[in-house]
């Protein structure tokens, strides 16, 4: 390494901490003042530093399914579409078909210009509405055929601010079409201040700094960050795996929908290709991906299954990454007017999922098990009139309970990861907190046991959350659940964790079974029970370590039967190991 | 006027501060682990060397011992405690497992996911069930609470934490159970979640009572211990626990409900520090920093007052536990003296996260260590003098800390040792002021309207590059700096607060009851202050309430400007309080909005001293050279004024490059900055 280039890194560690740290601060101001549940309990927004060229370069505290591609995209739109850009600027963003995830995440795009009026960089907020003006009061239309059916209000790079204020027009319609206009108007703010923090900050940092210089750094910050990601290739494996994955039937897809994900690494030349092609044409339903959640789920499976977290995640690290897509692909760039609803999560997971069992294939040790399809009803939309407010609409995503961790090669999987798509970044909401909110009441939120995928290292079990509406009040349920039929898979000899489930509990108290795409009307005495899938187990459950599984059984994860039948630990009445019977079921499982 | 002492026992050193008529004198003791007693005593024993009085006596004229000590928060961490039974809510068996959910780091899945605090298989269901308006929807079956009270015996439970939801609404439930775990089982501490920690979110409010119910055995030995070894001694004073409020307890009510003293241990730099502010800065504002081995603590006074938070963990965000418990708020990063300075394969410097701590050290400490830290680098650069450190009671090895920072740093960057230590400075620098801006934007002050307050041993190296970075109006390194605890201990109040439920709109306020949750709250502080307020200088008692906008879920505290809120200009002047609040920490306010108040909160307090009174602080001093060389940036070595902190007379500039020393602090004055002492004592440095 040169001179230049070792003082260039120092100066480099020193202003990756300060754009990091702007990110951070964006973050902050937008979950301390949201007004939605979904934003301030359930932190399902996303803050990002971009250049003025629109390539990503810090987004902390992000959910990756929202940033690792995507908001590149929707800047370099927003710049075509406003070729002059001004200081004071802002546009309102969701457009599917322009770069975003889905129409309920709502974008501010602020572009960052200095004194001389040179656009210098971008920041955008990304923010999961309580309600995005949808046909019916969820965010998550899984079942629309199209666009139109879906019914969001759709902002293709739509100016929202000039010269610092408000155009008027664009909130009127916000609130005239929104089911919670006041909601959406506090969550508006709350997305203004992180974007317009991040403005200042940076303003100030180039005029510190100098923007020149600035300019150098981050371009040795992606030369850095190639230089990591090249690294950690070269650890693996060079090969190539196609891993298919599977899900469930579906409205618009009733046998269901076939993912192949096709993975090569290239060790010596420092690369990685995921090709995406080989798979459906758009289907009419919400689950089509859009060109940035397909190109991010790809791209969460790698950074996932390299276990080196301190990799940075930007447009430098990507260079040694290609995602191969196709127009009018179910998971590739959607074809207008095919809905993308529901494109943050379900197939998102099936390309994300297999990208990692490929990775875990060809290089055991890397990559990790498949995670546990989402999302049950305890991730639903409620909504419906609360009795103890004069009976005023409430419209809201919950995170009740879904757990799905994949297991890797190091740890067992994260209980309340969610998905990989958010990384577990997303809180799950306190009991209580939802109970005051909404005339709802939680009657259930138990783990359940036999449920993780067993391991060497075993997936997050399951959650069983059972919850109905508050004397008085009725509630209705939105949900898009995959996993009933295609569990998360394990890898490297990991099994399967257990199904998803929906249930409505009646008011005779038996049980009826749910289907996968609904929205459950739920009656005063009526209650809906979710379990959320399990995740993969990595590894050959027999090589568990024995005391991980005596602990597994003390706390009630695995059964005294399935620590015998799975793992080969036989526990005798006093709860200890039973050193010959275990020796010899171990010995079996893995002959 | 007799003695006070206060003690604050860390990882490596037990400071012990007396404060006698005149002055205040800080005596530094090694800490020993294994029996935290016999290093107060040999602190003690210092003190009585020095005054020349043997240590009975000493101990005898002391009429009040403020204690600070890390060892419940160890026991936590380590899971040290009380084997404890955690009684929830029928069909809410994994409180404690699920948690509130989150994670810090998307890629990073080589962290396990946090064992809960209580184990699954010690967690058994109540059944019964309230509502959010406490309104009783399933009753309480006291069968299912004697099954688990037998169980619990039978696990050989040493104490139990009771969280049933909604017990902040009706806390009957509760309280029956407590009833029943006395007949059922005499003896065994327990804690109603309810009582101790009346907060929404049923996780917080569960950890809390679990945590604090696991340290009563634990904590009553201890304090039990202490109390006697200190009375053996001849002590025959007061005995007050420092509680992670930023204020002092009697010991005995600390064992009733020891998780107040839980974060003891940062809680009080911000108590010395908002003197220090109004003495020698005259700024109601402050950013106050402390320096350890490992990491760099970072609390606020805003306009006289020390912001708390509910949200502190115990342990690593996400990874450790979240009590709900008011604290300090205060940021910590890895960022300390004994941070080791390592660089990636990308040839990315890194300082930290990991830390040779107290054992091994710093290289240049000759005990083992062998990785270069931010105190080698300051060794290296001349910022600390070799052989005069810590008054020349320990000789740095400047030649080790050169050769590992060579092999670990400088040669994989291609620079010279001296540039690759300043490169590590300015990196701690760095993450340093990534702390101070993390809080500062969490509680809405503006650094650069700020005093940056230095403490802490090693604080004084880069103190004034961070104010300088932050744009700080100053920096105030105190006499003090390096025990800023254990004198914050000794200007602390004994201090009290109470909180109730009850949610009410402003629109649709109910003045009565308001009025009654007022009178209620100020009846049980009178009570504080009947019960523990004797030879107190002063009391008062301040309501608050928890407020937010409607649908917001994190409420933010408003001081009641008028508490007859019958009036409706009161009304008024309240909601105004909450914009102009929300304003300052967010940046936007919606001035046309009601709020909503979920809680309402008393502070009592009982001034032990007037502030007026705090005495001035003696510091030793060391032999030392008056110039020495020092490396800087864009110069190299440079030979730069040294001078004592006694004897800078109050008012003589001195201009950087310079170093201003005692025997506990370094102060480094970058170039650019001039440095003077205030009439008060402190070193006050002009960016």
């Amino acid at each position: 390494m040169t001179k230049t280039d070792s003082q260039s890194g120092v100066q480099m560690a020193i202003l990756a901490s300060r754009i990091d740290a702007i990110a951070r601060k964006m973050a902050n101001t937008l979950f301390r003042t949201a007004r939605s549940g979904v934003l301030n309990s359930g932190h399902d927004f996303s803050c990002v530093v971009l250049t003025a060229d629109c390539r990503l370069i810090a987004g902390a505290v992000s959910l990756p399914a929202h940033v690792m591609a995507g908001p590149d995209e929707i800047a370099r739109y927003v710049s075509e579409m406003h070729p002059v850009l001004k200081r004071g600027d802002a546009f309102l963003h969701n457009s599917p078909y322009h770069g975003n995830s889905h129409a309920a995440d709502h974008c501010l795009v602020v572009p960052v210009i200095d004194d001389e009026g040179i656009h210098r960089y971008t920041v955008l907020a990304k923010a999961h509405q309580a309600d995005c003006g949808n046909s019916k009061p969820t965010t998550y239309i899984g079942d629309a055929e199209d666009v139109y059916q879906e019914g969001a209000l759709i902002f293709p790079a739509v100016q929202i601010q000039s010269d610092y204020k408000d155009i008027g027009d664009v909130i009127r319609m916000c609130q005239a079409r929104i089911r919670v206009p006041d909601i959406w108007w506090g969550d508006y703010l709350a997305s203004l201040g992180a974007v317009r923090i991040g403005e200042h900050e940076l303003l100030n940092l180039g005029k510190e700094v100098g923007w020149e210089k600035l300019a150098q750094h981050v371009e040795d910050w992606f030369d850095y960050s190639e230089r990591r990601i090249t690294a950690a290739i070269g650890r693996l494996n060079s090969g190539t795996a196609i891993v298919s994955s599977m899900h469930d039937p579906f409205p618009g897809a009733p046998d269901g929908i076939p993912v192949d994900v096709k993975v090569t690494v290239d060790a010596v030349a420092g690369r990685i290709e995921v090709d995406l092609r080989d798979n459906p044409d758009c289907l009419p339903c919400g689950l089509n991906l859009t060109e940035g959640t397909s190109r991010s789920a790809a791209l969460v499976g790698i950074f996932n299954a390299l276990g080196d977290h301190t990799i940075p995640a930007n447009a430098g690290s990507f260079r040694r990454l290609t995602v191969h897509l196709r127009e009018n692909c179910v998971v590739g760039i959607p074809r207008h007017p095919f809905s993308c609803s529901v494109a943050t999560t379900n197939l998102a997971d099936r390309v994300a999922s297999p990208v990692q069992v490929a990775i875990a294939q060809i290089s055991p040790g890397f990559g990790m098990a498949e995670g546990g399809p989402i999302f049950p009803p305890a991730g639903g939309v409620i909504s419906g009139r609360d009795p103890r407010r004069d009976n005023t609409v409430y419209v809201n995503q919950v995170h009740l309970g879904i757990t799905g961790g994949p297991a890797t090669p190091h740890q067992d999987g994260w209980l309340t990861l969610i998905h990989v798509g958010n990384a577990g970044l997303c809180r799950h909401d306190c009991v209580e907190v939802d109970e005051l909110s909404y005339p709802i009441t939680v009657w259930e939120r138990r783990i359940l046991t036999d449920t993780a995928g067993a391991g060497k290292f075993r997936g997050a079990p399951s959650v069983r959350v059972e919850f109905g509406p508050a004397e008085g009040a009725s509630l209705k349920v939105f949900y898009n659940a995959d996993g009933m039929i295609n569990a998360a898979q394990g890898a490297v000899g990991g099994l399967s964790g257990a199904p998803t489930g929906a249930l409505k509990r009646m008011e005779d108290g038996s049980l009826e079974a749910q289907p996968a795409c609904t929205g459950v009307a739920l009656s005063a005495k009526e209650r809906i029970i979710s379990i959320s899938s399990g995740g993969g187990g990595y590894g050959q459950p027999a090589e568990r370590d024995e005391a991980l599984v005596v602990g597994d059984v003390r706390e009630g994860y695995f059964s005294r039967e399935k620590a015998a039948e799975l793992f080969g630990v036989i526990l005798g009445e006093d709860g200890g190991v039973d050193r010959t019977a275990t020796d010899n079921a171990r010995r079996a499982l893995l002959a | 006027m007799g003695i006070r002492m206060s003690c604050d026992t860390g990882g490596t050193f037990t400071d012990l501060a007396v404060a006698t008529d005149h002055e205040i004198r800080i005596f530094k003791s090694l800490t020993t682990p294994h029996d935290p007693g016999e290093g107060i005593l040999n602190a003690i024993t210092l003190a009585a060397e020095h005054f020349g009085q043997d240590r009975a006596d000493l101990l005898a004229r002391v009429h009040s011992f403020m204690h600070a000590t890390t060892r419940s928060l160890n026991a936590v961490l380590t899971g040290n405690v009380a084997k404890t039974v955690f009684l929830t809510t029928k069909g809410h068996p994994d409180v404690l497992v699920i948690r509130e959910g989150g994670r810090s780091d998307p890629f990073n899945y080589s962290v396990p996911y946090p064992s809960p605090y209580i184990p699954r298989a010690q967690t058994f269901e109540i059944d019964e069930r309230i509502g959010p308006d406490g309104a009783i929807i399933e009753a309480l079956n006291e069968a299912s609470v004697c099954d688990a009270l037998a169980k619990a015996k039978s696990i050989g439970a040493e104490a139990i934490g009771v969280c049933l939801m909604w017990s902040i609404s009706n806390g009957a439930h509760e309280q029956r159970i407590g009833q029943l775990i006395e007949e059922v089982l005499p003896g065994v501490p327990y804690t109603l979640s309810h009582e101790l920690n009346p907060t929404l979110r049923e996780y917080r409010r569960a950890s809390a009572a679990c945590m604090d119910a696991s340290l009563k055995p634990t904590m009553q030995t201890y304090l039990g211990n202490l109390k006697s070894r200190l009375t053996g001694a001849g002590f025959k004073g007061r005995l007050l626990m420092v509680t992670s409020q930023g204020g002092v307890m009697d010991a005995d009510a600390v064992v009733g409900s020891p998780i107040h003293a839980l974060n003891s241990g940062p809680a009080m730099a911000p108590v010395a520090g908002r003197f220090y502010a109004k003495r020698d800065a005259k700024s109601q504002i402050a950013i106050v920093a402390d320096t350890g081995g490992t990491s760099y603590d970072v609390s606020i006074v805003r306009n006289g007052r020390i912001p708390r938070t509910k949200e502190t963990w115990i342990g690593q965000p996400f990874q450790g536990h979240m009590t709900g418990f008011p604290s300090v708020d205060v940021t910590s990063v890895g960022a300390g003296g004994g941070s080791i300075a390592w660089v990636d394969e990308g040839g990315l410097l890194h300082v930290g996260p990991q830390s040779a701590g107290s054992t091994p050290g710093p290289v240049s400490y000759g005990r083992g260590g062998s990785l270069p830290t931010v105190t080698d680098c300051a060794v290296i650069l001349g910022y600390l003098d070799p052989r005069f450190f810590l008054g020349g009671k320990m000789v740095l090895d400047l030649e080790n800390a050169r050769k590992a920072l060579d092999v670990n740093v400088a040669s994989k960057l291609g620079v010279s040792v001296e540039e690759a230590a300043l490169a590590v400075m300015a990196l701690t620098t760095e993450k340093m002021v990534g702390a101070i801006e993390e809080i500062s934007v969490n509680q809405g002050v503006d650094a650069s309207s700020a005093a940056l307050i230095g403490g802490g041993g090693a604080g004084g190296l880069n103190a004034v590059a961070v104010g300088q970075r932050l744009g700080c109006r100053s920096v105030l390194v105190p006499e003090t700096g390096a025990t800023l605890s254990a004198v914050g201990a000794l200007m602390s109040d004994l201090y009290g607060e109470f909180t109730m439920i009850r949610y009410m709109s402003s629109a649709g306020f109910d003045a009565v009851a308001a009025a009654d949750v007022i009178a209620e709250l100020k009846g049980r502080c009178q009570t504080f202050i009947d019960t523990y307020g004797q030879g107190a200088v002063s009391t008062s008692i301040e309501i608050a309430v928890e407020a937010r906008y409607p649908k917001q879920v994190w409420e933010i505290e408003i001081a009641v400007p008028d508490e007859d809120l019958s009036k409706a200009e009161a009304l008024a002047q309240l909601v105004q309080a909450f914009h102009a609040e929300h304003r300052t920490l967010f940046q936007i306010s919606d001035d046309q909005s009601g709020i909503e108040i979920i809680a309402w909160r008393a502070y009592v307090r009982c001034k032990l001293q007037n502030e007026a009174e705090h005495q001035p602080i003696v510091v030793e001093t060391a032999e030392h050279d008056l110039r020495r060389p020092i490396y800087l940036a864009g110069k190299g070595w440079t030979e730069v004024d040294v001078r004592r902190f006694d004897e800078m007379t109050p008012g003589e500039a001195l201009a950087g490059p310079a170093i201003v020393e005692s025997a506990v602090t370094t102060v480094v004055i970058d170039p650019g900055a001039t440095a003077q002492r205030s009439a008060g004592g402190g070193l006050v440095v002009q960016l």
